[in-house]
């Protein structure tokens, strides 16, 4: 039996205790069953809009949980998302997350954004830095960004490694020995190609991330297409209900993919994942030749922690160290909803033969990050985010693995010295082990 | 909104984060899982039993409704507040106080989840017997508001057979403590029982102490299908009568089994008329034993097919797509009506037919959905509340749907209780003296009629 109606929210309730913010805060109205609710009486104009009720709208890490467990299949991401276009538009954006859509809404805004946040990071003073905090991140402890975004560091199309030195030179300074490293591996057979859409947080904050991709991906013998003229995959874009500037840059993207000879296209980031492969195919009309093409580059998203867990044999790696590092995994939200790779994520860390996999009793849960929800709301983040890091203290990991760029800003930027435990991404870690050849 | 004068007072003893008033806020306290819906004037969050009786003392000086709530699960209207006022939110007033598996009890809070006692028992090898569907959202003050139950309290019984005492706050705002830490215990009325399905019209519970079991050596699961729903019926009536006791058995239509298949792929067979999910557990032999007389019954009423979950993922995915099947009907119209009516066991088969020749009448469709073994039936039926016509019909099945199972010497709810949606029927099961007792009761305790009001007729 196919239903008549878009689905309702039947009210159940199922929802409430698979929800990170309704699990922190124990209010209904931080719930999605609310947020479904609100949504239907402001329709029905029994409730109006106003600065609060925005605040509950936003109140929502668009984690994804909610859709992942309702039984009646009730699409809250379309929902939340139309809903925050009009709170945007009726009540206006804090400044810092107006400036954050301004800057992601086409790519060489970013460029000069970061190369301007870069200067900020380096001339503020002392003093200034450390008591300056955005959300619950002092500003010390955000990351620095890259030097140079890392998709100006390599070419557009990158061979796999053979034994010789290839000739791809990246305009980066010949004292960047990382890049060095990365063209000496080599593999001797051409195993297929494969596009990276590197995702904003690769190309302007965690190059180390792209350059594990590229090197591990080049040493299982494949060869790499970045396309140029990729840019921001416009989720934020979309989560604060800038619709107009998202479209422009799923376009953008959707032209500088699209016909690619390829067997994947490959993130490192689920929640551009989730857009690539979710988002666009439903985002325009049918008949629109845009849709078509979202369609055909949805078949073939995949994230490269999977893709590499496929391709496992063809990896190896150094010797084990004596004392193998107690390493643990922290599933963002976007890899467990809506990619779904968290588990393949997981098995492949236990697979590694150089570390000791520990799970802490809260693998799942969400870390609080959230988007722009640590800055929005810092105190209920915060809570969320400090149980987090006190389980995985509880087991005593040294290396904390997780595959989202939020989370891993989030999580280490609340982590203090003593803890001792260091965010990473999976990727470089085992391409920080990859026996050279 | 609350008079102003009140509302200060409230303040005077609860921290302002806890109490909201916004009318965002408040339409978020309107509902539960039942069709109706009613605004409060202010919502509090308590956190001690001395928050909750200073609220009472103000609310009851005042005149002011006030009705508690969980996690507004009941699909009963229950925690609605028609006659407006306060809610009291028990949400975050919800630890878990001791957990004493050597005298077999555990004190918790109300705002505790069902499920969260669960996760605190298993490490020490116990268990909470009452599962409702909705108990990883529940709470345990809403389960024993609602006398909740679930598939295994079949063998187990429901939540009124696990509370040993309760700490409860009077609607003037004095304390009151019965029950004790004893399985055993003969001091005076049974008030435990009173109040178990109370609905929060007699008081507000403030800490329990349950009773808690060892968890069974092992537990057997058992899907079998049959192609007639008639045969599925009395093949649970055969099996209860000749004197096996399984956990749990879940009996399920096509509609049911349909509409679970086509939304979780657990590779169900849907040309199946019905089906027996029945769970045995407890020691090895003994479920070995029952399991073959099982089998037996179920071949003797022409089961078509029997299939054991093999790992514990298979049975985590049935039991999962059971406890959600409310929500994927909710998937199939606008509206799901679903009641609980309840009759003897050996009736089943009989309510059964009569259900579905009840929707055939007024063209209606019916899924049917029950804790078949206990005689809990499910009917639901997906409609159209806006479908004036429809809605119209589907009001009239379930007045005769209650009238068939009164006659067959069922009763209105299993478990869901009365709430809204059933006090006008309550005349069916009761006489008129019956209902006076229970207001003399009322009358008694809450005087002024401030606890839930318009609950229970
Ligand atoms: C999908 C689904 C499946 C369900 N399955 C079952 C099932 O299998 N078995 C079953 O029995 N029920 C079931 N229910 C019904 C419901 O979940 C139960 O009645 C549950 O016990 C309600 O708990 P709650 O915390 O949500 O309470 P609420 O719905 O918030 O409140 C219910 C009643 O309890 C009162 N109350 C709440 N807390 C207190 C307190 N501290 N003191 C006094 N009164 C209080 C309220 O005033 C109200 O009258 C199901 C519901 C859904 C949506
Ligand atoms: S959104 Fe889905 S899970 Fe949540 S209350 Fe509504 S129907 Fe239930
Ligand atoms: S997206 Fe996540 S945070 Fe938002 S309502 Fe759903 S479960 Fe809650």
């Amino acid at each position: 039996m196919t239903p008549k109606v878009p689905p309702n929210c039947g009210k159940c309730g199922l929802c409430l205790n698979v929800c990170p913010v309704y699990k922190q805060m124990k209010e209904e109205q931080a719930s999605p069953r609310a947020r479904m609710q609100l949504i239907r009486a402001h329709k029905n104009q029994t409730i109006a809009s106003s600065p609060y009720l925005k605040e509950i709208m936003s109140k929502c890490l668009m984690c994804g949980s909610c859709t992942a467990n309702c039984p009646s299949g009730i699409d809250h991401y379309s929902a939340f998302m139309k809903m925050r276009e009009q709170m945007a538009e009726d009540h206006g954006e804090p400044a810092a997350v107006k400036s954050l859509i301004y800057l992601l809404a086409r790519d060489y805004r970013t460029r000069w954004g970061s190369t301007l946040a870069r200067t900020g990071q380096k001339l503020l003073p002392k003093k200034i830095a450390e008591s300056y905090k955005l959300g619950n991140i002092a500003l010390k402890n955000m990351p620095r960004l890259n030097a140079v975004p890392f998709r100006n560091t390599c070419e557009e199309i990158i061979l796999p490694d053979t034994q010789k030195p290839d000739r791809q030179k990246p305009d980066t300074p010949k004292t960047d020995t990382k890049w060095q490293n990365i063209q000496r591996q080599g593999s001797d057979k051409e195993t297929g190609t494969v596009a990276y859409f590197t995702g904003c947080a690769t190309n302007y904050i965690y190059d180390d991330v792209g350059l594990a991709t590229v090197g591990i991906l080049k040493r299982m013998g494949y060869k790499i297409i970045i396309p140029k003229n990729q840019t921001c995959c416009s989720i934020p874009l979309l989560f604060h209900g800038a619709k107009k500037q998202a479209q422009k840059n799923i376009e953008t993207n959707i032209e500088a993919l699209k016909g690619l000879k390829v067997d994947a296209i490959l993130v490192d980031c689920s929640t551009c994942g989730e857009a690539l492969k979710h988002i666009y195919p439903s985002f325009f009309n049918k008949n629109d030749p845009a849709s078509h093409h979202a369609i055909a580059i949805a078949q073939k998203i995949g994230d490269v922690l999977s893709f590499i867990d496929d391709h496992f044999d063809r990896l190896t790696f150094n010797a084990s160290p004596k004392e193998k590092p107690v390493v643990t995994y922290h599933a963002p939200c976007h890899s467990k909803n809506s990619f779904q790779s968290h588990t393949t994520i997981e098995n492949l860390i236990k697979k590694l033969p150089f570390v000791i996999y520990k799970k802490t009793c809260d693998t799942e849960e969400c870390c609080g990050g959230g988007g722009t929800f640590f800055y929005e709301f810092p105190k209920v983040s915060k809570e969320m985010t400090d149980k987090k890091i006190n389980n995985a203290k509880a087991i005593h990991a040294t290396q904390w693995l997780t595959d989202c760029p939020v989370c891993r800003m989030n999580l280490s930027g609340n982590l203090k010295k003593e803890d001792n435990l260091i965010i990473k991404h999976p990727l470089s870690l085992i391409y920080s082990a990859l026996k050279p050849l | 909104m609350l008079d102003e004068n009140i509302k200060n007072q409230l303040l005077t003893i609860i921290n302002p984060e806890r109490y909201l008033d916004q009318p965002e806020a408040l339409a978020c306290y309107a509902y539960d899982a039942f069709v109706e819906e009613s605004l409060p004037d202010a919502v509090i969050f308590p956190k001690t039993t001395n928050e909750v009786s200073g609220i009472l003392k103000i609310a009851s000086q005042f005149k002011v409704p006030v009705t508690a709530r969980g996690a507004g699960t009941s699909v009963c209207g229950a925690p609605i507040p028609v006659k407006h006022g306060i809610i009291v939110c028990f949400s975050k007033m919800d630890t878990i106080l001791d957990v004493n598996t050597r005298d077999r009890y555990i004190i918790v809070q109300p705002g505790v989840v069902n499920a969260d006692i669960q996760k605190a028992l298993a490490p020490f090898g116990f268990f909470y017997p009452p599962d409702p569907g909705s108990m990883n959202t529940a709470t345990i003050g809403g389960n024993i508001a609602q006398n909740a139950g679930g598939p295994r309290c079949l063998k187990y019984g429901v939540t009124v057979d696990y509370v040993l005492g309760l700490e409860v706050v009077l609607a003037s705002g004095k304390i009151i403590r019965f029950g004790s830490k004893n399985v055993k215990d003969v001091t005076g009325y049974k008030l435990t029982s009173l109040f178990c399905g109370s609905e929060g019209t007699l008081g507000i519970v403030t800490e329990a102490i349950l009773k808690v079991r060892p968890l069974p050596e092992t537990t057997k699961t058992l899907m079998v299908m049959f192609d007639d729903l008639d045969n599925t019926a009395r093949a649970v009536t055969d099996i209860i009568g000749s004197g096996i006791l399984p956990a749990a058995m879940e009996l399920m239509d096509q509609m049911t089994l349909t509409a679970i298949e086509d939304a979780a792929n657990l590779g169900l067979d849907k040309t199946a008329q019905g089906s027996l999910l029945i769970e045995l557990d407890g020691v090895e032999e003994a479920c070995e034993k029952e399991m073959k007389q099982i089998i037996e019954k179920v071949k003797e009423n022409g089961a078509t097919h029997i299939q054991e979950a093999n790992s514990e993922s298979q049975r985590q995915n049935i039991w999962t797509a059971r406890r959600a099947a409310y929500g994927i009907f909710a998937k199939l119209a606008p509206d799901i009506m679903s009641e609980d009516v309840t009759v003897p066991v050996s009736k089943v088969p009989a309510m059964i037919r009569k259900i579905v020749a009840i929707a055939h009448k007024y063209r209606l469709k019916v899924g049917v959905l029950a804790h078949a073994g206990d005689g809990n039936m499910h009917p639901m039926i997906p409609t159209n509340k806006a479908d004036r016509d429809e809605w119209h019909r589907v009001k009239k099945a379930f007045d005769e749907i209650f009238e068939a199972a009164a006659q067959l010497d069922g009763t209105l709810s299993g478990e869901h209780g009365i709430g809204l949606a059933k006090s006008k029927y309550l005349p069916l099961v009761m006489n008129q003296d019956t209902i006076d007792f229970m207001k003399i009761i009322k009358k008694a305790v809450d005087p002024d009629n401030i606890l839930n009001p318009g609950k229970f007729a």
